[in-house]
């Protein structure tokens, strides 16, 4: 297997808006992202979770360290690494299917084999019947579906996901996880998954990514060792694998919860 | 995004941030503004073939300034301007307000007075002018006539529009507690139409300071808008660029510090009803 | 016998049914309110046609409204056809005034709504332009439209060129203000998404700002054409040499009130037709079709 993202030694220090007060985020932070793996990352908040997330993204310039994919360095956002936001990013002003084409659009690929894609990925998302809604006609779970679809679509080296799935109920949550599982294996896309939720990161990743409370830095791999295509939420519970993993995870994020209290 | 993230994001806070911090003061930029005008303005003057009828320096209108100080003529013009003002939109507001509510207090006198106030509000104040001057001349009363017609109607149209907003089942379940129909308007329909009614204060004084500057202008009755204008006959441009400079200040300190916050503080706190 | 009763259910039952088919293609609430709102209308009318036949007011106050009528034809009396007032004629003294000042609305809409949007539109995407066109942009607006007659008056002389101008510096900071905040309401995460996506500046623009502030564009749209259209009629009043302000300033000081309020109705009529008919079901649609969310959900 060969790495698709590396990052090695990234440090970010940035000033407040308001203060002025130098902000150290993150410090020293090396990891690699196996092709088709799909690795989650959980820290307590403020932990430097999204600042990682929006410097890969190519959203926030750095400095120190490198971030690679594909042996490229990251130097502001590209079609290589496609996005899918906490909040509902999808346009409200294009409808599904016109969502999922845009990366295909930007990248100026002809209409006809655009269409063919998309459909193939409403179908991949469960969202036939709703290409031509508008976003506000759809529900919190469908939208997210149609984020994921969209960046899916244009066909990333690597996808991440900023908590995606935090401002949907708890019962869409569920599916949502077991659908982008099933999307994720079906596709054998490269994911890096951020959450504040341990039970997710467990769920979803082959690996799990630890942060320490700020200044971010990574403080424990956890591998959760179950085959992807036998995870479905009813087992789970009494998987023994998956519940030591999830307690391990656990274990650490709260220890670092204590230390930002304590502080 | 990214030019924002270039600036601040990856710099400690260093010289650099402090120099762009400070340019991101609103007084700073205002004045950079105003000096930067200020040289546009005066090479522009110095440049153009006889400044003083197209445009004057920056320093020649200050110096009307001083002459029309001196001669007692800008604050006596610059009062008659400010009384119009006042008293017309105060009249204005005093009338419509209750008008707006009383029209609202029944929802069927409300759906029959809305298109026609509409109307009425469609017309606009200045074009009443010709038909006014007919009636009473070129005098104090057709102005004033003029104000208040302009902040009449979009008050009272919009506590009209305010009252109309409020869910009937606010006014049932105040009935359904006995609320006669004075306190229905006391405790319901005049605080669920606050927000409106400052909005419509607002753009009523708005509307009335535009029908001042204007009904001075036509009517030829000394104000700000009677400055601006003799001030072109008598090929004094200075005089022409100080009045329109001082209704412009007015406006915005008006405007700015008193009629927004105003409304702000009124919407927030009544904002009940907001849209 | 039987008969009549038999026609008169059948007439009956026309009616009704009329009467439902009506109701159900307005809607009840909608027509309720159509006959109220007519109402007051009715009244006015008859009060007006009351003064004209007891003259509580004299008719030159008040005209008959036979005269206002008679005043459009008295008008026009010497154009020749349709044709005449389209090649706006000299003899054709109505049209050529409503031609004028709606030929200027259309020009100052055709080059200030663009301007005003583009440079609303830049304002809002980049805060060094927005620092120092946004105070220019207040102060612009504060000295209301009308108080640059007098200057455009000296710049341009009585005409054409003032009235434009009155009506173009009017609408463009109207425009230039709610380009601006539309774009700035517009959610910082749909411009990342499209750059991570591979997006340019520009797709930015075409994508995201441009939609995104569409509701709030066609708002300024509807505001700066009100107002323009009120700054047009005084300037054409104090600084023209044709259009309706200019007809009905001029009428005025002749004391021919029929003219003048032929004059006013026309004003008000034109400006009701474009805002209620054009402008405000074209804002509906925008917020409608988008789901009245520009803003984040």
């Amino acid at each position: 297997m060969t790495a698709k993202l590396v990052v090695e030694g990234l440090s970010h220090h940035y000033p407040d808006e308001y203060t002025g007060i130098d902000v150290h985020a993150l410090d020293d932070i090396s990891l690699e992202v196996e092709e088709g793996e799909l690795v989650s990352v959980v820290g307590p908040s403020g932990c430097g979770k999204s600042t990682l997330l929006n410097i890969l993204a190519g959203l926030l310039p750095y400095r120190v360290g490198t971030a690679t994919v594909d042996g490229i360095r990251i130097e502001g956002p590209g079609p290589d690494r496609g996005v899918v936001f906490q909040e509902h990013a999808i346009l409200p002003w294009r409808t599904v299917n016109k969502n999922i084409g845009h990366g295909l659009e930007i990248k100026r690929m002809p209409r006809d084999q655009i269409a063919k894609r998309v459909q193939e990925f409403v179908n991949l998302v469960g969202l036939a019947g709703f290409e031509d809604k508008y976003p506000h006609e759809l529900s919190g779970g469908m939208k997210q579906r149609c984020a994921v679809a969209r960046t899916l679509c244009a066909d990333p080296v690597i996808m991440l996901m900023d908590e995606p799935f935090a401002a949907v109920d708890a019962q869409t949550r569920i599916t949502l996880q077991e659908e982008l599982n099933r999307i994720a294996m079906a596709t054998k896309k490269t994911i890096l998954f951020i959450t504040h939720s341990v039970d997710e990161a467990a769920f979803l990743a082959d690996r799990c990514f630890v942060f320490s409370a700020r200044p971010g830095r990574l403080k424990a791999i956890v591998d959760i060792n179950i085959p992807r295509g036998d995870r479905i939420w009813s087992d789970m519970n009494a998987n023994a694998d998956f519940l030591a993993a999830r307690d391990e995870i656990l274990k650490l994020v709260r220890e670092e919860v204590s230390v930002a209290t304590e502080e | 995004m990214q030019q924002r993230n270039d600036a601040t994001g990856t710099q400690g806070p260093g010289l650099g941030w402090r120099i762009n911090k400070l340019l991101q003061l609103d007084a700073m930029n205002l004045v950079i503004l105003v000096i930067a005008v200020y040289i546009i303005w005066s090479v522009i003057s110095a440049l153009i073939d006889n400044p003083a009828r197209y445009l004057p320096s920056p320093i020649a209108v200050a110096m009307s300034s001083v002459d029309m100080l001196y001669k007692g003529l800008l604050p006596s013009y610059f009062g008659d301007t400010l009384v119009r003002l006042i008293f017309g939109s105060a009249i204005g507001l005093i009338l419509g307000i209750p008008f707006g509510l009383l029209l609202g207090i029944n929802r069927t006198v409300a759906d029959m007075f809305h298109p026609i106030m509409n109307f009425f509000q469609s017309v606009s104040g200045i074009a009443i002018f010709p038909i006014i001057v007919v009636w009473w001349g070129n005098s104090d009363k057709t102005i004033f006539a003029v104000i208040l017609y302009t902040a009449f109607f979009p008050i009272a149209f919009n506590v009209l529009s305010g009252v109309r907003e409020i869910p009937i089942r606010y006014i049932s379940a105040a009935r359904t507690l006995g609320a006669s129909r004075y306190q229905i308007i006391k405790d319901v329909l005049f605080p669920g139409a606050m927000p409106h009614i400052a909005t419509g204060s607002r753009l009523s004084i708005g509307f009335a300071w535009r029908a001042v500057i204007a009904g001075e202008m036509l009517a030829g009755r000394q104000g700000l808008g009677w400055m601006i204008f003799t001030g072109q006959d008598a090929d004094n441009t200075a005089e022409v660029i100080l009045g329109m400079v001082m209704i412009g200040v007015t406006w915005i300190i008006l405007d700015h510090y008193l009629l927004r916050p105003m409304e702000a503080d009124t919407i927030e706190r009544w904002g009940l009803v907001q849209r | 016998m039987s008969d009549t009763i038999a026609k008169e259910g059948a007439a009956g039952g026309i009616l009704a049914s009329l009467s439902i088919a009506i109701q159900t293609r307005i809607g009840r609430q909608k027509l309720r309110k159509i006959i109220l709102g007519s109402i007051p209308f009715l009244v006015l009318f008859v009060l007006w046609q009351m003064n004209t036949a007891f003259e509580w007011l004299p008719a030159v106050f008040i005209p008959p409204l036979g005269d206002v009528l008679g005043a459009a034809i008295t008008l026009q009396e010497d154009c020749v056809g349709i044709g005449g007032a389209l090649a706006m004629d000299n003899t054709c003294l109505l049209t050529n005034h409503i031609f004028s000042s709606i030929g200027r609305v259309i020009l100052a809409a055709v080059i200030g709504l663009p301007l005003g949007i583009g440079a609303g539109i830049l304002a809002g995407m980049n805060r060094t332009v927005s620092r120092y066109l946004e105070p220019v942009g207040v102060f612009a607006n504060s000295i209301s439209g009308i108080a640059w007659i007098p200057l455009a008056i000296v710049w341009f002389g009585v005409g054409w060129m003032t009235t434009l101008f009155i009506m173009l510096n009017t609408i463009f900071w109207l425009m230039f203000f709610n380009a601006m905040l539309g774009v700035r309401g517009v959610a910082k995460v749909y411009e990342q998404s499209v750059l991570t996506m591979g997006g340019s500046r520009w797709d930015v623009i075409r994508h995201v700002y441009l939609p995104g502030a569409m509701p709030s564009i066609i708002t300024g749209m509807r505001i700066s054409l009100g107002f323009g259209w009120r700054a047009l009629i005084a300037a054409e009043m104090i600084g023209g040499d044709s259009g309706l302000g200019f007809m009905i300033f001029v009428s005025a000081e002749e004391f021919k009130i029929e003219e003048v309020f032929l004059g006013v109705i026309i004003i008000s009529l034109i400006y009701m037709a474009t805002d209620r008919y054009l402008l405000a079901p074209l804002e509906k649609w925008t917020v409608e079709r988008w789901g009245l969310i520009w803003k984040p959900t």
